[in-house]
């Protein structure tokens, strides 16, 4: 997960700029973290793997909402 | 009940009990009298009995959480007599398991003068492994596997085999294996807790009143501090979570609630929390209680507040998302570097989330409860991976859960129940129903075969 070849071979939805690693930060219920992420040189736009959402993302969630 | 339990003046609420002398089961109200609810119930033979359930601030109309009620697993067919007798579970239970006891041995090696289930001495018979297998396959098969499974008795590591028995659970399928224990032979020998670490056990209910020997000797016999503190050493070594449990009884230990929280903050990330449980009067205790006895939830929330100079308060205390809103409250803490506190639980939408009952507590329960992960400097503090890190090593929980004894039984608690024995027999009973007793000590379902 994360690793630079991530990016490669995603083509922005939005705008149709090529996605790079970039650091995105996330702001979740008062949490703020940063992960390298692919996102659109252009635009911005992120993409968020399934892994990623489904995994430590969740996780997170969990953690910041309580039982 | 009670999705979304509400109680205002002029709308008391009818539900059912059971009379303390002769057991039977009689209408029984929730009234609010000024800030406090008195269950009242009145047997036609025995009279009146009040017992406060709810004392005070935070009051009670505001005390529920919206949550879905469950109705899984096999149910017996019928119900001749109905709830509380019939129990094993039947078809009006509203509630899953989200912790299974089951109970390895009756022997024990202290005689608390409060037990709830009146354990015996160290002598004495254990049911056989192949009894406790028939009891996990039990418990898989009416419940599943993703339950804490909490091995009690008497005290559970009077057992040679306990290793085995933890075992036999993990390969069955359990995830969580915990240990209710008072710790003795975890202090006794620091090879124990490695032993139980390596046969599946990932944490450590330990029996914890007090952070002052006067207290174990009013309430265990004996003093235990110094034992106690080898046990939370020798399973934090072992990399066992550690959860500390007093039993609170009102004027012996209700000054020493902050110095337990204190206490324990200063002994985590090996203590993962703290489970406070106001006494209850069934198995063996000093007698039937007064009103001036009974420690609610509401007195002790308030009471952490006051005993922690206000480190921790009320308003970061939620009602549960599983059992009854009038049967537990638990609070969830970020320790700072600093050493002060950081509520998470305020964060979370002031409780205000729908629960989805007790998947999601079994969950959080396994991932508060065990050991912490070695720190790391793996990572940007800032980083995903970090924040989870420092959560999992610095969350501290504070929860309580208030058992129910023959004067305060409020079946509609009782119906919601999450908490269940499987008793030697296989019926799987709510918690405060298989250890409840009469006022002469005569028990509802502990011991009787169906």
């Amino acid at each position: 997960m994360n690793l630079p070849g991530e990016a490669q071979g995603w083509i922005c939805a939005a705008c149709g700029g090529e996605l790079e690693m970039m650091k995105v930060g996330f702001t979740y219920m008062k949490g703020n973290f940063e992960v390298d992420l692919p996102a659109c040189r252009n635009c911005g736009l992120v993409l968020v793997s399934e892994e990623l959402a489904t995994g430590k993302m969740a996780d997170a969630e969990r953690i910041l909402e309580d039982k | 009940m009670p999705e979304g339990m509400t109680l205002r003046s002029g709308n008391n609420q009818a539900t059912e009990s059971l009379c303390p002398h002769c057991l039977t089961r009689i209408p029984a109200e929730r009234r609010l009298e000024g800030a406090d609810v008195v269950l009242v119930k009145s047997c036609p033979e025995h009279g009146e009995f009040r017992t406060p359930v709810w004392r005070g601030q935070p009051e009670i109309s505001g005390w529920s959480r919206p949550k879905k009620t469950v109705r899984v697993g096999t149910h017996l067919a019928s119900q001749a007599r109905g709830c509380p007798f019939d129990c094993g579970i039947c078809p009006g239970h509203r509630q899953q398991s989200c912790t299974v006891l089951i109970e390895v041995t009756g022997r024990c090696n202290l005689a608390c003068p409060y037990c709830f289930a009146a354990a015996g001495s160290p002598a004495g018979q254990d049911p056989p492994l192949a009894a406790i297998e028939q009891w996990y396959r039990i418990a898989l098969e009416r419940s599943g596997p993703h339950n804490i499974v909490q091995l009690s008795g008497g005290e559970a590591t009077l057992r040679d085999d306990l290793p085995a028995v933890i075992a036999l659970g993990r390969e069955l399928g359990f995830p969580f294996i915990q240990l209710n224990s008072n710790g003795l032979r975890l202090a006794a020998d620091p090879a124990y807790a490695v032993e139980l670490k390596r046969a599946g056990l990932f944490s450590v209910f330990l029996q914890f009143d007090g952070s002052d020997d006067s207290i174990y000797r009013a309430i265990r016999g004996r003093a235990l501090l110094a034992e106690k503190l080898t046990a939370i050493e020798n399973c934090a070594a072992a990399g066992l979570g550690v959860v500390l449990v007093p039993t609170i009884v009102a004027g012996v230990n209700t000054e020493d609630i902050g110095a337990i929280l204190r206490l324990a903050l200063e002994l985590a990330p090996g203590v993962r929390g703290v489970h406070f449980q106001p006494a209850s009067y069934f198995g063996r205790h000093p007698g039937a209680p007064a009103a001036g006895d009974r420690f609610t939830l509401p007195d002790l929330m308030r009471a952490i507040e006051e005993q922690t100079s206000g480190l921790m308060r009320t308003e970061h205390f939620c009602p549960p998302g599983c059992e009854h809103p009038l049967c537990s409250f638990h609070g969830n803490f970020l320790r700072l570097p600093d050493g002060g506190l950081r509520s998470l639980t305020a964060a979370a939408a002031e409780c205000a989330t729908e629960n989805a009952g007790t998947g999601r507590a079994v969950a959080y329960v396994a991932r508060q409860w065990s050991a912490p992960a070695p720190a790391s400097s793996c990572c940007p503090a800032n980083s995903l991976d970090a924040f989870l890190e420092n959560h999992h090593s610095n969350t501290f929980a504070v929860s309580a859960m208030a058992f129910q004894d023959v004067w305060n039984l409020d079946l509609e608690r009782v119906q919601e129940c999450c908490i269940h024995v499987v008793a030697p027999d296989g019926r799987m009973i709510p918690f405060c129903l298989y250890n409840l007793t009469s006022a002469d000590g005569q028990p509802l379902h502990r011991g009787n075969a169906c």
